[in-house]
């Protein structure tokens, strides 16, 4: 058995060496301002006088003896839209081959941020520039040095997209105005405001830097190839709707790890086919299995490790703010009470696992606790007194005897389609008299639809690249966010929003955070059903991970894993 | 025989150019492109503005005149290259020739268990009539055939991950390269796919065989004294068989490209999958060059089917 050095509880599977997980921690954290507490290392670095100078600490597996060789299999969904991580490439299969700036610790289960290819940063007293020293000695797999120039070429790309690229994590920096190498190893990223989230936007693992040589080569656009990196593992090769093989990279700059040879991540893109996998020892871990297999997983306890992390994409039910009577807070407000998110949670669970939560992920410094969720109108269980109030809300709109002909966009996949969308439909039907017609559209075509307001419902997910609510703000809520399909527009939202993209200061931002919450509650642009859980499993074999800390996915990363090898 | 042979070949030109041209227009009107969407999992979607998807499909080649993506289209599949999927750096001849060895395989598996079960149980039912056995086999043969060949591999996959946890490899070995695991994976799919088919060939053998055994050369064999076993596979089989053999021939070309759900149940990438994935991320590339090719297996097995008619049947004469 070993103690979980967060909290104290027993998980079963080797002894977590909790010399090396503080030297590592306190390393950083002397230097970087304290990380072993996540949230308050997120907001302490966004600070303006934050500083993190962190050079002698490397990841390693936080178990001792951490042993060398053999493959880790990981099952998942290894399909990509392309091949640039800028560009709408999926990090899960891709981000091997790199590194990024700054990252999350996989030694604490990703509570900390900690140095990837810089080594210190530095945001000066306005906020409005962030200054990077990058790591000296690092090559590219093709045998490049890293420099400044590297970092300036990729970082760029957000600023001035190259001719005929469609860079999508653009949104999720919207004050960037520059990015300027000072020296060879040292870059400064210019913002025309302060950005609250900018630091833990920049751990995201498909936030890797790239050869400036070969983003030159290629105007840009590296779709078309898996452009030489500096990550631990080398690419190989990809088998398409089969597999990706990796293998270590011996020049690695940090000489600890990886600790595996090869690295082959499996497509399965169903979660029934990667929990089975697991179960029948065809691979060693998947990021997101079937529910079904997570709970024979859990059954077989000697053998197999189940684990929940909170995700950072939510179901919810659009709501066309341009269509009539939809314009009218009342309706939506209405709406948001009747709806009985316990039942609809029920309903999906045999999909996908959703948590009862409100606008912020529950893994979010930020978010309202679930006690606190469970007695709020429309979240909590007891229906009569919110449902009277809806009723209330709808005649006061003038919509006593309920409002007819209603389009719902449902995708045509059965879980959509046939589950939860009747489930709200029917919700709506018994306490409001809103007779909603389900349309279904192939998943692919759903947004299609959407850009083009061809709805009035639309049940479909929204989502952040991290826990923190501002992307998801800025992109689908705020006036005129390039995801804002709703045509929601409240001025004292986007106010509010801004505030809290720029404020530094951790208890004033939670204050506008609950604000935006509860400001969102009451003119509702969609309906929230909650953010999903998903569902990690892994043969007990698999170490250096620290998956059983983790509060939140990543689906990435694996360079501190080992294979324990059977004796 | 070698004129008609030509003649027919002739003939697949103008139906295979039809199918390009429908595939081809089909593809374009249908709503969606290659960048209808970019999703990952767990953190929602992403979405491009218009002028970034205008200048994405200029990079991708989609806002040439239709005329000129269909002629660079065909002129590539003439000189044999089936170029490369929008986004990927395999060719598409590659990824086919790597997946069609195992939906081939499964094809052709499962075509001989139906044989194998199929056509057997059809004689006995015929040529015991009305008895319990007939009656026995042809309730078998209606549940056969009313189960899907799916639900039969979701049940089995269940059943061995949980009292046995195994289940067939996920990942693809060739024949020639791990025989072992190549087999592990295309013979569960081969006998749901097979077993299916053994029901449908079994009635229709059944029936064939009944109307053969009324026929005036069967009353001869017998009057002649000759052993029900010879009439039956020596003469009644024989006549038997050209339905048999049509109805062959639709089913491979129907399992190469259509035992997609098969092949979703059991986990095994082959054709089926291939182009569910390319339909769901619009790949039209592979999607055209994968529909030319079920078409060109199509007219080739016709082919072959009717061919046969003349070597099981020596008076089918062509002209």
């Amino acid at each position: 058995m070993r103690t979980d050095a967060s909290n104290g509880q027993q998980c079963p599977g080797g002894t977590l060496n909790r010399r090396r997980f503080t030297q590592g921690a306190v390393a950083a954290s002397g230097l970087l301002g304290g990380f072993l507490n996540a949230p308050a290392l997120l907001a302490q670095d966004a600070s303006p006088d934050a500083t993190g100078t962190a050079a002698d600490f490397l990841l390693a597996a936080p178990e001792d003896g951490a042993q060398s060789g053999g493959t880790l299999r990981v099952a998942f969904n290894a399909a990509t839209a392309n091949y640039d991580l800028f560009q709408g490439g999926s990090f899960p299969v891709l981000c091997h081959n790199y590194n990024g700036l700054v990252r999350e610790n996989l030694m604490d289960g990703l509570k900390t941020i900690v140095p990837d290819l810089a080594t210190a940063w530095q945001v000066s007293d306005d906020g409005l520039t962030w200054t990077f020293t990058i790591r000296q000695g690092v090559t590219f797999h093709d045998g490049a040095p890293l420099t400044s120039a590297d970092v300036v070429a990729t970082y760029e790309r957000i600023v001035s997209p190259p001719e005929g690229t469609a860079i999508t994590v653009r949104d999720r920096f919207p004050a960037l105005s520059g990015v300027e190498a000072v020296d060879e190893f040292t870059v400064n990223f210019i913002f025309s405001r302060p950005q609250a989230t900018f630091l833990q936007l920049l751990t995201e693992p498909g936030m890797v830097v790239y050869p400036q040589s070969v983003l030159a080569e290629n105007g840009g656009d590296l779709r078309s190839l898996v452009a030489p990196g500096t990550g631990p593992f080398v690419y190989q090769e990809y088998v398409e709707g089969e597999f990706w093989r990796y293998t270590r990279n011996d020049n690695y700059w940090n000489p600890n790890v990886p600790y595996i040879d090869e690295l082959r991540i499996i497509h399965l893109p169903a979660w029934p086919d990667r929990g089975t996998a697991v179960l029948t020892d065809q691979a060693d871990l998947s990021w997101n299995v079937g529910i079904d297999t997570f709970e024979e997983g859990a059954n077989r306890a000697d053998t197999f490790m189940t684990h929940r992390n909170a995700a950072f994409g939510a179901y919810c039910v659009y709501i066309n703010a341009a269509v009539e009577p939809f314009t009218d807070p009342r309706v939506r407000r209405a709406m948001h009470l009747v709806l009985d998110r316990e039942a609809l949670i029920q309903v999906f669970r045999s999909q996908e696992q959703i948590n009862l939560s409100r606008w912020v992920p529950r893994s979010n410094q930020f978010a309202t606790p679930l006690e606190e969720i469970q007695t709020l109108p429309g979240y909590r269980p007891e229906k009569d007194e919110d449902v009277a109030e809806a009723k209330r809300l709808l005649e006061e709109a003038g919509f006593a005897d309920g409002i007819p002909d209603v389009d719902f966009l449902c995708a045509s996949v059965p879980g959509h389609s046939e589950l939860l969308g009747p489930a709200i439909q029917d919700m709506l039907l018994r306490n409001l008299n809103i007779q909603t017609t389900i349309r279904t559209q192939e998943r692919t075509l759903l947004s299609e639809d959407m850009q083009t307001g061809n709805f009035t419902l639309v049940l479909s997910t929204v989502g952040s690249p991290i826990s923190d609510f501002s992307p998801l703000g800025n992109q689908t809520l705020k006036t005129g966010g390039s995801g804002n399909f709703t045509n929601y527009s409240n001025p004292e939202f986007d106010q509010l929003l801004e505030q809290s993209d720029q404020e530094l200061d951790d208890e004033a931002r939670q204050a506008q955070i609950r604000q935006i919450e509860d400001l969102l509650d009451q003119d509702s642009p969609l309906l929230m059903l909650g953010y999903t859980d998903q569902l990690v499993m892994w043969n007990k074999r698999v170490k250096g991970l620290a998956l059983e800390l983790r509060d939140h996915w990543e689906n990435a990363r694996v360079e501190t894993a080992w294979i324990e090898q059977s004796s | 025989m070698q004129r008609y042979m030509m003649r027919r070949l002739v003939l697949a030109v103008p139906t295979l150019f039809g199918i390009t041209v429908l595939i081809f227009i089909a593809m374009r009107i249908l709503p969606g492109d290659p960048l209808s969407v970019i999703a990952t999992e767990g953190g929602g979607q992403y979405t491009l503005t218009d002028d970034e998807l205008e200048a994405a499909r200029a990079s991708l080649g989609l806002d040439r005149p239709l005329y000129q993506q269909y002629g660079s289209w065909i002129a590539d599949v003439l000189r044999g290259d089936l170029g490369y999927s929008f986004w990927g750096d395999t060719p598409i001849r590659e990824t086919v020739i790597r997946r069609g060895a195992i939906s081939m395989e499964i094809a052709v598996l499962a075509v001989l268990v139906s044989w194998l079960v199929g056509v057997p149980l059809g004689i006995l039912s015929a040529t015991h009539r009305n008895s319990w056995v007939d009656h026995a086999l042809r309730v078998l043969m209606t549940l056969l055939m009313a189960i899907p060949s799916f639900w039969i591999g979701l049940t089995v996959i269940m059943l061995l991950v949980t009292n046995f946890a195994w289940r067939p490899p996920l990942t693809i070995a060739q024949l020639w390269d791990d025989p072992v695991h190549n087999l592990q994976m295309v013979i569960g799919p081969a006998l749901a796919l097979g077993i299916g088919l053994a029901a449908g060939l079994a009635r229709l053998t059944r029936s064939s065989v009944l109307e053969s055994l009324h026929e005036d050369y069967v009353r001869t064999a017998r009057s002649k004294g000759l052993a029900d076993r010879i009439i039956v596979f020596r003469h009644v089989l024989r006549n038997a068989m050209l339905p048999i053999v049509t109805a062959t021939g639709a089913a491979i070309g129907g399992l190469l490209g259509g035992a997609v759900a098969t092949e979703t149940a059991f986990g095994v990438p082959g054709l089926g999958s291939l182009l569910v994935q390319a339909l769901v991320t619009r790949d039209w590339m592979v999607i055209q060059n994968l529909v030319l090719i079920y078409a060109v297996i199509f007219v080739l097995v016709n082919l072959a089917v009717d061919l046969s008619y003349g070597w099981i049947d020596p008076r089918i004469r062509y002209q």
